[in-house]
């Protein structure tokens, strides 16, 4: 138990957040020797962070390992809480994280290079803190390093629209933040304590209409981030004029992340362990709006943006069943949805500056111009609308399967709207693979493939794409584990204060 | 009617904080973790300053994580800016004699006063983020008062890193050679209320000191750069 250095069997959880940071500092001190370098940075750090958090993988699913800063037990200093969901996010959020930063290798070469990759680290390391950490004040500053961090890329071109967009995000999310916050501060009013697992053994006991307070001020604050409707008119906006390795991050990663906050809040602290009707209609609803809204739009990347929306509602109705499937389900359906989502906006932007627009129209013949991003995107869609052997459709199944599994015909209604936003989701991908194979173009036809760096991370996803949608069981295990560490809160209770 | 649905829910907002504020017990010391800070907040990071010790010790990582925020916010400022910087050069007018003279014999001031606040955080109220914003205050006058001087963006921006790279450094020294955490205070405790005490804290104070003013006297450049 006692010790802990710089590597416990795997590399000590807390490295990742600190690595990056570091990197991030001393970026302006590279720059100034080399400008070359510093694109080279992200990829580096985030291989090392990889690689960190496969390694802590078989200790997690025995037990969550807990990391205190500064050498106080917990709930005096904050601490660090590395389960199985920790893990597997931090996992997650390294993989694409890599990945994007090869792609962006190549992709970003104009504007204040430098700072993008700080800013890049920044944004990672945003997200890094807030699924790692144990203490609710703490999950709070992380999530302000990820926001705005966020805000500056989205307006990275410094064109119009890409200001526009920055701007309507910032006061959104500013607003969501102070609401976060007045929830914390109400919440350390009432309790005295900062650390989750105390807050939670406290609340358990606690007059449930006082808590709602803060719990529905720090839920809408997330809820920002998190893009549940109606909270989500910043999206598409901010997701269509970011550089579209930056739109690869935000709707994998971003917006996972306030929605891991979300339901961290919900199952651990507040200890919601039953189904919650208010968040599956609200779930339901995000993904048909979501979804009717990707249908009408004819830009590549709104559209995309969109989906994205409907993806969140589909993982706010498998979390809110509740059940350990459904939730096993939701952090499967955001896997994928990391991957799937992360492949089409990175062979989108290569799509985007070959043909020189985003509407959707001027891909026609892509598919002899860029056979091989276009591959990748095909894929990618088919991935997110879940047809098997692609890894969309072992985590849509899985939600699908746990939802019938309640037996209630209210649920049956319900997953009969999913499943009919599913349909609507296909007919849109649809018709952009048809588009770019079936319609001949009447530009250049010249092949102009993206290039190399970018292919590497496309191929990358694709890979792992195919290969968990073949065999699921590889990640099953952990995220079975995961979604027990959610749902059992006196196992994470008893786990960080002993 | 947008208006009066706003109002509803501004009320409904506030009735509902006014009813979570009406439990807190205000003034009262009877939390857990706040009476251990008081008691051995002192024997355990040797900071005779309470604060400093629960802002650099007990919740050093949230400072961490603080000074990245303003780190972003410099950094994202340069961003957005710099993409439509005009490089026309700035008509400049100089001030008068008086205002010259006046902000040449402050800003050695000012600093030292900064300076002062950021290197006895551990021992008076003050620190890092405070020392920081009065050296860049410093910077501020120059600005106004000797127009046409300019920091070395060069040298703000290393100052900067090498503030960011020390507290991680710290911190990660206390992980691997001292104490096993990471930003443990390794450092010995030294006595209570000398200069010379807590450890850590004072380093990472310096280091913040430099780090916020250097930021912020980087900030105030490029705002000034492009307010025309």
């Amino acid at each position: 138990m006692n010790d802990f250095g710089l590597f416990l069997n795997g590399i000590n959880p807390v490295l990742f957040i600190v690595v990056p940071l570091g990197f991030a500092f001393g970026i302006p001190l590279l720059g100034m020797i080399s400008k070359k370098i510093v694109k080279w940075v992200p990829v580096f750090v985030y291989s090392f962070v990889l690689v960190g958090a496969l390694s802590n993988i078989p200790d997690v699913l025995d037990k969550p390992i807990i990391i205190q800063i500064g050498g106080f037990v917990p709930p005096f200093g904050i601490n660090l809480v590395a389960g199985p969901v920790g893990i597997l996010f931090s996992a997650l959020i390294a993989f694409a994280g890599l990945m994007v930063s090869i792609y962006a290798v190549v992709y970003i070469k104009e504007g204040p290079e430098v700072r993008y990759h700080i800013l890049y680290l920044l944004l990672l390391t945003g997200a890094m803190g807030v699924v790692l950490t144990g203490d609710i004040f703490n999950l709070f500053v992380f999530f302000e390093i990820l926001c705005i961090s966020s805000y500056t890329l989205v307006g990275y071109f410094g064109n119009k629209s890409g200001i526009e967009s920055a701007v309507k995000y910032l006061i959104q999310g500013a607003i969501g933040s102070s609401l976060l916050l007045i929830g914390i501060g109400l919440l350390y009013g009432l309790f005295g304590t900062l650390n989750m697992a105390d807050l939670a053994r406290q609340i358990s006991s606690a007059d449930p209409v006082t808590v709602f307070i803060p719990m529905a001020l720090m839920i809408t604050g997330l809820g920002v981030e998190a893009a549940l409707f109606p909270l989500n008119a910043w999206l598409p906006d901010a997701h269509s004029s970011a550089p579209s390795s930056i739109s690869a991050i935000l709707s994998g990663i971003a917006i996972e992340v306030g929605l891991y906050a979300v339901i961290r809040i919900l199952f651990t602290i507040f200890g919601i362990s039953d189904f919650i009707m208010f968040f599956v209609f609200l779930g339901v609803l995000t993904l048909l709006i979501g979804e009717m809204c990707a249908f009408s739009q004819n830009n590549i990347k709104r559209m995309l943006a969109y989906s994205s929306i409907g993806q969140i509602g589909l993982m706010v109705f498998a979390f809110a069943i509740a059940t350990s499937h459904a939730v096993a389900g939701g952090l499967f359906q955001m896997i994928s949805h990391t991957l799937g989502k992360g492949l089409l906006f990175m062979a989108a932007g290569y799509m985007i500056i070959r043909s020189g627009s985003m509407k959707t129209a001027s891909f026609e013949g892509m598919g002899k111009r860029m056979p091989l991003t276009c591959v990748a995107f095909t894929i990618g869609a088919f991935s997110i609308v879940g047809l098997p052997p692609f890894i969309g459709f072992p985590s849509k199944f899985l939600i699908i399967q746990s939802a019938l599994a309640k037996g209630t015909v209210l649920f049956t209604i319900l997953t009969g709207l999913v499943l009919m936003g599913t349909v609507i989701e296909g007919a849109y991908f649809f018709r952009i693979v048809q588009v770019i194979y079936f319609k001949k173009g009447n530009g250049d036809s010249e092949r102009n493939e993206a290039p190399i760096a970018a292919l590497i991370p496309m191929f990358l996803f694709t890979a792992v794409i195919i290969i968990i949608g073949i065999y699921p069981k590889f990640v099953l295990g952990i995220l079975d584990s995961a979604a027990s560490e959610l749902l059992n809160q006196i196992d994470y209770i008893r786990s960080v204060l002993g | 009617m947008r208006s009066i649905i706003s109002i509803f829910l501004l009320v409904v907002i506030a009735w509902g904080m006014i009813t979570v504020l009406q439990e807190i017990p205000f003034g009262s010391s009877e939390t857990r973790v706040g009476q251990r800070y008081i008691d051995q907040g002192r024997e355990e990071t040797g900071a005779a300053n309470i604060v400093t010790s629960v802002v650099l010790n007990y919740r050093g990582f949230d400072t961490l994580g603080e000074i990245t925020v303003l780190f972003v916010a410099a950094i994202g400022l340069g961003a957005v800016l710099s993409t439509n910087r005009k490089k026309k050069k700035r008509e400049i007018e100089s001030a008068s004699l008086v205002l010259y003279t006046g902000c040449r014999f402050l800003f050695p001031l000012i600093l030292l006063f900064g300076a002062y606040i950021f290197i006895h955080g551990h021992l008076t109220p003050g620190g890092g983020f405070q020392g920081g914003a009065i050296v860049a205050s410093a910077f501020v006058l120059v600005y106004l008062g000797c127009r046409g001087r300019r920091i070395s963006e060069t040298g703000s921006k290393a100052v900067e890193s090498l503030g960011g790279l020390i507290f991680i450094g710290i911190g990660l020294a206390g992980l691997a050679v001292g104490g096993r955490y990471f930003l443990s205070n390794f450092l010995p405790k030294g006595e209570l209320n000398t200069l010379f005490s807590a450890g850590v804290i004072p380093i990472l104070y310096i280091a913040i000191g430099f780090k916020v003013g250097s930021e912020l006297a980087g900030v105030i450049d490029h705002l000034i750069e492009d307010s025309e």
